[in-house]
């Protein structure tokens, strides 16, 4: 690969710091090209390597770095509620992360005068989107293919696996969601437990 | 009372189109192996198109057979699972859960029906086809076991449907890849143990059949024979 | 950045990643740009919109599974990452009277060419030499810009422009005739070497249908099929099938008889109850000795044949010399046979004879089609129940098509516009095709791929895909009612592709000299809503009728090669995976095993058992396939479904340059043809060629069969099964 590519990918970025954009798709991506050079005649069945192995056992994970420091604390205290945002929660399997034209719905009109939203109204006319990073997600070889929209309909308060936002600022994972979390209000419930609830 | 799971395949009705194997590998997110894995056995079908040669020409005779994971009530493939992957659910489904599996490859050896396929790799899609990617399925990794899951995701989000909408599951609400795609409508799904259901019906056919029934794996697919033609009595 | 090398781009950004993460601001994904969303979308949740299958002329109607993902895309020259609606897989339209919610194998794997890694994602001027395939990106302004000089230059001599493209009929295809009618130049030429011109041509001349025709299997009582194989690639194979899952199983009484006659077994062969060996080009022989025998034992009339029957020369009194004898020495099927086949074929009615695919690509093609339709004239199946009957059509367009070999009987255009033809791979070498376009001073192609044409383009202009466009279909067979099918995109264009009817649209709007008349809508999106016109209804005068013609005498099958040197008779066929290979860079389709041998990713040429043994051949050794015209080498699947004086090849496999998935591997059958053609409509006799064969070496690893496969095996083992 010639340099004045890599060169041009590293100036690019550096540029785009600020936007920290994200997906789920790409860090699935990133796992899977990291474990293809990790691919060796050494049988490994679930991890990629002994690291990964050792960070799944241990819990270890990194925290996730946002665009900027959203407060969920002070919108929910202007009586908006999660799904205002989240609006997939409802109807279908992931609840999603806003994009621009959801914060700006409100901001192109609320607070204005703040430098963020300032920022963020440029940006829109950019045509350029965040790129929230997520807070709870399942590693890739845990297989759990976990649905929003049953739950909620099964009256399940978000809070419940995802803490009271009305007390965090920034998003973080203040509820453990290991197997025995799921199991235990599974059992609760009378909801199956069968591996293949989650696991397919 | 609970689900049971089961397929019927009508033989007299399948073209050997193999409609079926390509919307299965849409559908349950399949890796290609390529060339050169794939010679050397490690192409992976969890559906296939098994066909049987009879005589010799000109007097030859061609007989198709759709092969899946037989969802065995008495499975060879769960019996000797370690680490219980492999295990029959309430529903009837032989489940093979991925995060469990460890890779001994005792249940490809154990299955008379040869359904049971090894991930050698980690599946490559390359860029940008991993977009075509079914996201209601997991993307298996190197060193576990894979095999047909009666579209496991198509029973959940057929479940879910009927009731989000408030309703019973209707015979036909769900309907696994292959079933939705066969041109001849040769495969046929449905829960037996709802007597009415097409499927359960089908099962008692005359013409119906059961894989290598003899070495008592007690599959829940069962195959409804080819018929040959009768000249009818109109003379 | 430059029009830069975005396929390199892509490619990188997953490899820096890691690294350049560590030198930025801790988030790994910080180096690439997030664009807002063009639509609305539910994360997770799939909705399902209308596509046209294109991959064959049958015009299937599909829905698509679109659901949210992020894709690569570019805006104004800066890449980046976008949330959009992405189809994930295709299904039959539940709605569609052709594919009634059922899809077939090669309509699943479509979605596979709009996210084919090797697609072209911008315009392309050719850089290296001719056929290099050497490439350099540039922007549509530039290459809309080289078009209107080239075809600007050509306006003096309107008639050095030509279209080369597939037979399809719709409105693409009527804007791209129309195009060329007000620009000057002479009609499209249209090119598919499985083209059936010679059974539109006999139904013409039998039942003034100049058009292929639809069966009632769903209701039929008796199915007589000469070659076709109609469950697997022959003319509407979906709907075929789903009306076969009907005659078999779906309906109360007796079970209807299906009859196969082929000289080699094919998928649809298989589920036949009974099958027929013929000698090749000898199926019309059959057909009229049926005949024979059906008008001798009284059980029809002559004059039953009606104007099919007087097409076939001595019909009248009877066919006298189509005794079942003289039909045994000339077919090869015993004369009990055919004595008990005529009087149950006209006794089980409804019944119907189908004639397609290799019996039509002999040099009696005509006389073989013929012989079928006055068969089925006879015991009464046309235009009843369970029979034969013609989808009502629109009209014809008044200048039809012309056909290939026309265009290379005469001088190369100055200009050719290339639409989805690849005839440098699926025309015989001995036509001489790339010469032909080499001698071509400007062509231009709207492919998505680099294949063995528009690698002699000199630029291209990547359509986008069916799945980014506005699609239809105008079938000319498969249902009893006409059936034309629009729909609308699927999902955004992922690259910087136009559709090929806008850009001949912006073309034709920035010529010197305007078009005349200039073409009246915008885009491609306002012709499809503008009326088209109403399909005709059965009863009327068909649009092109040919006068009734002398009628046409039998005749035998000429095959080039002299038997004594080239004993066998070479039988190319349609893949179930890759038709005529123009799928061959899909790579589902490449790694499905074939129905009747289960091999992948390979060519192979079917020998019988016997042939075998005498020429000391096992299966998997490679041999050589010669004919007069050229040779090949292939590995060798033992088959009990072919004559010992047959060799039979899948078709699909042998591009030199189609993707990476295709190009160098196996060997293509098409390419050692003989240059013969049917007389009547200049049609390539692509059955019509003798071969010898010729033991090379053994296996060598080519051969990859799934049967006996799903176990590992080491490496020395490979490839056999």
């Amino acid at each position: 690969m010639p340099a004045w590519l890599v060169l041009t990918v590293l100036a690019l970025s550096a540029a785009s710091c600020v936007d920290a954009p994200f997906s789920e798709r790409q860090q699935a991506e990133r796992v899977l090209q990291r474990s293809r050079w990790g691919t060796s005649s050494v049988y490994t069945p679930a991890r990629t390597g002994l690291a990964d192995a050792a960070r799944t056992h241990f819990g270890l994970r990194a925290d996730p770095v946002q665009p900027f420091a959203y407060s969920h604390r002070v919108h929910l205290a202007q009586e908006m509620a999660c799904v205002d945002c989240h609006q997939g929660v409802e109807s279908g399997p992931r609840a999603g992360l806003p994009g621009m034209n959801t914060c700006m719905t409100c901001h192109a009109a609320i607070a204005t005068e703040k430098p963020l939203v300032q920022t963020m109204a440029k940006m829109q006319a950019e045509g350029r989107d965040f790129a929230w990073a997520r807070v709870y997600d399942y590693a890739r070889e845990a297989h759990v293919r976990f649905e929003h929209a049953p739950h909620i309909r099964a009256k399940v308060e978000c809070s419940t696996c995802h803490g009271d936002m009305r007390q965090q600022d920034v998003a973080t994972r203040v509820v453990d969601m290991d197997m025995a979390f799921c199991v235990n209000c599974h059992t609760q419930k009378q909801a199956s437990n069968d591996c293949l609830t989650c696991h397919y | 009372m609970a689900h049971r799971w089961g397929m019927v395949v009508d033989l007299d009705k399948c073209t050997g189109c193999e409609a079926c194997v390509t919307a299965c590998h849409a559908e349950n997110n399949i890796p290609t192996a390529g060339a050169t894995e794939a010679g050397r056995g490690r192409a992976m079908h969890w559906l296939r198109v098994e066909r049987y040669w009879e005589g010799d020409f000109p007097d030859v005779k061609v007989k198709f057979k759709p092969v899946m994971c037989q969802h065995c009530d008495n499975a060879p493939c769960e019996a000797v699972c370690p680490t219980y992957a492999s295990h029959q659910t309430d529903e009837g489904l032989n489940a093979q859960v991925y995060n469990r599996c460890i890779g001994t490859r005792y249940c490809a050896n154990a299955c008379s029906y040869n359904v049971r396929f090894f991930n050698f790799f980690n599946p490559q899609w390359e860029k940008p086809l991993q977009l075509q990617l079914n996201p209601d399925v997991s993307v298996r990794e190197v060193g576990v076991m894979e095999k047909c899951t009666f579209c496991v995701q198509r029973i959940k989000s057929g479940k879910s449907a009927a009731k989000a909408d408030g309703r019973e599951l209707k015979d036909g609400d769900i309907q696994p890849a292959c079933v939705q795609s066969c041109p001849a409508g040769a495969i046929i799904f449905g829960d037996l143990n709802d007597h009415e259901s097409r499927a359960a019906r089908l099962t008692h056919s005359p013409r119906g059949t059961k894989l290598l029934e003899d070495e008592g794996t007690e599959p829940k697919v069962t195959y409804l024979q080819r018929q040959s033609w009768n000249e009818p009595d109109t003379q | 950045m430059t029009p830069m090398d975005r396929r390199r781009f892509f490619k990188i950004t997953a490899i820096t990643g890691t690294t350049a993460a560590l030198a930025s601001c801790g988030n790994p994904e910080n180096q690439i740009v997030r664009f807002i969303p063009d639509e609305e979308l539910t994360p997770g949740v799939a909705v399902w919109k209308p596509s046209v299958c294109p991959l064959c002329a049958a015009g299937c109607g599909v829905t698509a599974r679109v659901m949210d993902g992020d894709a690569e895309v570019f805006r104004s020259g800066q890449p980046g990452v976008t949330r959009m609606g992405l189809v994930r897989k295709l299904e039959g339209d539940p709605e569609h009277p052709l594919s009634k919610g059922r899809l077939c194998v090669r309509g699943q794997a479509a979605v596979q060419v709009t996210y084919h890694p090797d697609r072209l994602v911008a315009p392309q001027r050719r850089s290296g030499d001719r056929g290099s395939g050497q490439f350099t990106e540039i922007t549509w302004d530039e290459a809309l810009s080289v078009l209107v000089e080239r075809l600007d230059a050509t306006a003096a001599a309107p008639a050095q422009l030509a279209v080369l493209s597939r037979p399809r009929r719709g409105r693409r295809h009527e804007l791209v005739a129309e195009f060329l009618r007000r620009f000057g130049a002479p009609a499209p030429v249209s090119f598919e070497i499985f083209d059936d011109a010679v059974l539109r041509r006999a139904n013409d001349l039998s039942f003034g249908r100049h058009q292929l025709p639809t069966f009632d299997l769903a209701r039929t009582s008796y199915l007589l099929n000469f070659g076709a194989d109609l469950l697997g690639t022959w003319n509407s194979p979906l709907a075929h099938s789903v009306a076969y899952g009907a005659m078999r199983q779906g309906r109360g009484g007796s079970r209807p008889k299906f009859v196969q006659v082929e000289p080699r077994m094919s998928q649809t062969g298989a589920s036949a109850d009974e099958w027929l060996a013929v000698r090749p080009g000898t199926e019309g022989a059959l057909a009229l000795g049926l005949a024979h025998v059906v008008m001798k034992a009284g059980l029809r009339p002559a004059d039953g044949g009606g104007r099919a029957g007087a097409q076939i020369e001595g019909w009248s009194g009877g066919l006298p010399a189509f005794t079942p004898e003289a039909v045994e020495k000339e077919t090869g099927v015993s004369a009990e046979r055919i004595e008990r086949l005529a009087r149950e074929f006209a006794s089980y009615g409804p019944a119907v004879a189908v004639i397609g695919g290799a019996p039509l690509a002999q040099t009696n093609g005509l006389a073989q089609a013929l012989a079928v339709n006055a068969l089925n004239a006879l015991v009464g199946s046309v235009g009843v129940e369970g029979g034969v009957s013609f989808m009502p059509q629109g009209p014809v367009p008044a200048a039809p098509a012309r056909t290939l070999r026309e265009a290379l009987a005469a001088a190369p255009p100055q200009v050719l516009l290339l639409d989805d033809a690849n005839p440098v791979f699926a025309a015989p070498a001995a036509w001489k095709v790339r010469d032909w376009l080499r001698q071509v001073p400007f062509i231009a192609s709207f492919g998505s791929f680099i294949d063995e044409t528009s690698a002699l383009a000199d630029l291209i202009l990547p359509d986008h895909s069916f799945l980014e466009s506005w699609v239809e279909s105008a079938p000319e067979s498969g249902a009893a009612t006409a059936v034309a099918t629009v729909a609308g995109p699927a999902m955004r264009p992922l690259y910087d592709t136009r559709s090929m009817p806008d850009v001949l649209l912006d073309a034709g709007r920035r010529l010197k000299t305007p078009l005349a008349p200039a073409l009246p809508w915008q885009t491609f999106e306002e012709m499809l809503q503008a009326p088209a016109a109403e399909p005709a209804p059965v009863a009327a005068a068909p649009a092109r009728s040919t006068a009734a013609a002398a009628p046409t005498a039998w005749r035998a099958p000429e095959l080039d090669g002299s038997a004594g040197e080239y004993p066998f008779q070479f039988m190319p066929y349609p893949s179930q995976a890759l038709f005529d290979g123009s799928l061959a860079h899909l790579p589902w389709l490449q790694e499905l095993p074939d129905p009747l041998t289960t091999a992948m990713w390979s060519s192979w040429v079917e020998l019988n058992v016997r042939t075998a043994e005498t020429l000391g051949i096992a299966d998997g050794d490679v041999v050589e396939v010669a004919s007069a015209h050229g040779s090949l080498r292939a590995p060798v699947v033992i088959s009990p479904g072919i004559g010992p004086d047959a060799a039979a090849m899948p078709v699909g496999q042998g591009h030199e340059t189609f993707t990476r998935y295709a190009s160098g591997r196996g060997a293509n059958p098409l390419a050692i043809l003989a240059p013969v053609a049917e007389p009547s409509t200049g049609q390539l006799a692509w059955a019509a060629t003798r071969v010898k064969i010729t033991r090379i070496s053994g296996a060598d690893g080519s051969l990859i069969l799934f049967a006996g496969a799903t176990r590992e095996r080491p490496d020395h083992t490979r490839g056999r099964g």
